[in-house]
């Protein structure tokens, strides 16, 4: 992994603001953002061009040489983008750079939404526990807002591959098949059978077409001890499709952190179920919802099959790959096992 | 080994967690500590249990393989399981036990796919032995303080 310096990034946000003056980046720390890229807060100080004293906090977003999940960064940063602003609480991006040369990799930065937690274990102690019901509201109705969103009207069309209603369902299993093909290193039986059963009993074609998160699931928004939510994050995977996709790998079991029936830690199923129909103005047929969970069980496997891969491989070191494998394969198996009868 | 391997490792995960990650910084230190605790403390418990686990997993599925000679199967598919269901542990090291079970899963996943299609009484109950199977296996993987 090549450091970055403060100097660096300094000398880069300087040539995006030509009317600033003595600009200064300190307090660099890499923090835990996500294992798809290396993540970084820093402090930006400049004099405007009135001379007046800026300071910024700010988070440095940057490809890793080897990462859980391969995904497009412009494509994460148009979704930042496009949401900002709306019912749907993301930070400001500012700069995306696809040229590694300022940082040695592609990067983006935005601005840090300071003061706020983000870690699901946190959520089984107070302040936040009894905070649980309202966070869990806010948590799917925001996911209603975004399945609730115009793709086209956000600007989303022109970044995202097109797919249609009938199509999103093999797209993305053939993707995820793809990467177990590619990536498994062990065999996976429970998983291969689960995807036999989704070939075999295809959902119907998506209601409509929406913004698919691809990663919503508690440990990827900040929230607060009063319960609200201010931030969605890790839009590395988002994508057109259809918008039960998102509702499906939120309810996995696999989140259920405090090892009960609470989705995401936070709600029962069907009461998280009616709080996204209710934003969305959606509805959540339940056996196209049950094709959709037991996909994200496909999904799940592909991620910690392509972390365990990568770590073997040597691609990183980075202690976040085998823990994903060693700590998720088995829950996401049982998870998958549940969905099809067989627990 | 004495003390435990067990309990050593039971140990530093305790220490990594609760006393190192802490107090370390900067916090991407502190998570990349508290994450060794956490490897150490799943070691732990895989330790004692791993090749029981594997030895047993191995043989419930020859067995399944034993049983398959009663269904209708394709040629090679039908040889491949009969080899496969004569082996025997003779090795216990963790890493031959795995690269057994990595084989006998491999082709437990082509016995599935071609049992789960068949529609007769041996079929059917072949079928939900490797579903119980499948379960008994999550069983004996689970680690502590997984989320499911």
């Amino acid at each position: 992994m090549t450091e970055l310096s403060e100097d660096r990034i300094a000398a880069y946000i300087a040539t995006r603001l030509p009317d600033a003056r003595e600009v200064a980046v300190d307090q660099l720390a890499r923090i835990s953002g996500g294992a798809s890229r290396e993540t970084y807060r820093l402090r930006l100080r400049y004099r405007d061009a009135a001379g007046e004293a800026v300071e910024r906090r700010l988070i440095l977003r940057r490809d890793p040489p080897a990462s859980l999940i391969e995904t497009e960064r412009h494509i994460e940063f148009a979704a930042y983008r496009a949401f900002h602003g709306t019912a749907v609480p993301v930070p400001q991006m500012l700069w995306l750079e696809q040229d590694p040369a300022p940082l040695d990799y592609p990067f983006f930065i935005g601005e840090e939404l300071v003061g706020f937690e983000a870690s699901p274990t946190a959520l089984l102690a107070e302040p936040y526990l009894s905070k649980r019901e309202q966070l869990g509201r806010r948590k799917w109705t925001i996911l209603g807002e975004i399945s609730r969103a115009d793709p086209q009207a956000l600007g989303l069309t022109a970044v995202m591959d097109p797919v249609a209603p009938e199509a999103c369902w093999r797209r993305e299993l053939d993707y995820w098949e793809g990467v177990l093909d590619e990536d498994e290193v062990t065999p996976q039986p429970i998983i291969r059978a689960a995807i036999r059963w989704l070939r075999a009993n295809p959902p119907p074609p998506a209601q409509k077409i929406s913004v698919v998160h691809g990663d919503f699931r508690t440990g990827n928004f900040l929230y607060d001890a009063a319960g609200e939510i201010h931030g969605i994050l890790d839009w590395e995977m988002a994508h057109l499709g259809d918008p039960l996709e998102d509702l499906g790998w939120g309810l996995n079991r696999i989140w259920c952190w405090g090892q009960d029936d609470l989705r995401g830690g936070l709600l029962p199923r069907d009461a998280a179920i009616a709080v996204w129909e209710a934003a969305s103005g959606l509805k959540a047929d339940p056996a196209a919802l049950h094709w959709w969970e037991l996909f994200n069980c496909v999904k799940g496997q592909g991620i910690w099959v392509s972390s365990a891969k990568a770590w073997a491989d040597g691609e990183t070191r980075d202690l976040i790959m085998i823990v994903s494998a060693w700590r998720m394969f088995n829950p996401q198996d049982r998870a998958a096992l549940e969905l099809m009868g067989q627990l | 080994m004495k003390p435990d391997p067990e309990a050593v490792l039971g140990h530093l995960a305790g220490l990594m967690l609760q006393t190192i990650a802490p107090q370390a910084q900067p916090a991407y230190l502190a998570g990349t500590i508290g994450m060794a605790g956490i490897l150490l403390a799943s070691l732990a418990q895989e330790w004692d249990r791993a090749a029981d686990r594997l030895v047993e997993e191995n043989r419930a599925i020859r067995d399944l393989f034993r049983q398959a000679e009663a269904v209708a199967l394709d040629g090679p598919l039908a040889g491949e399981l009969r080899a496969l269901a004569g082996g025997e542990e003779e090795d216990l090291r963790v890493s031959t036990l795995e690269a057994a079970n990595t084989g006998l899963r491999a082709a437990l996943i082509a016995l599935h796919a071609a049992v789960e299609t068949q529609d007769d009484a041996t079929s059917r109950a072949l079928n939900a032995a490797i579903w119980a199977e499948l379960s008994a296996s999550t069983r004996r993987r689970t680690l502590a303080n997984a989320p499911f």
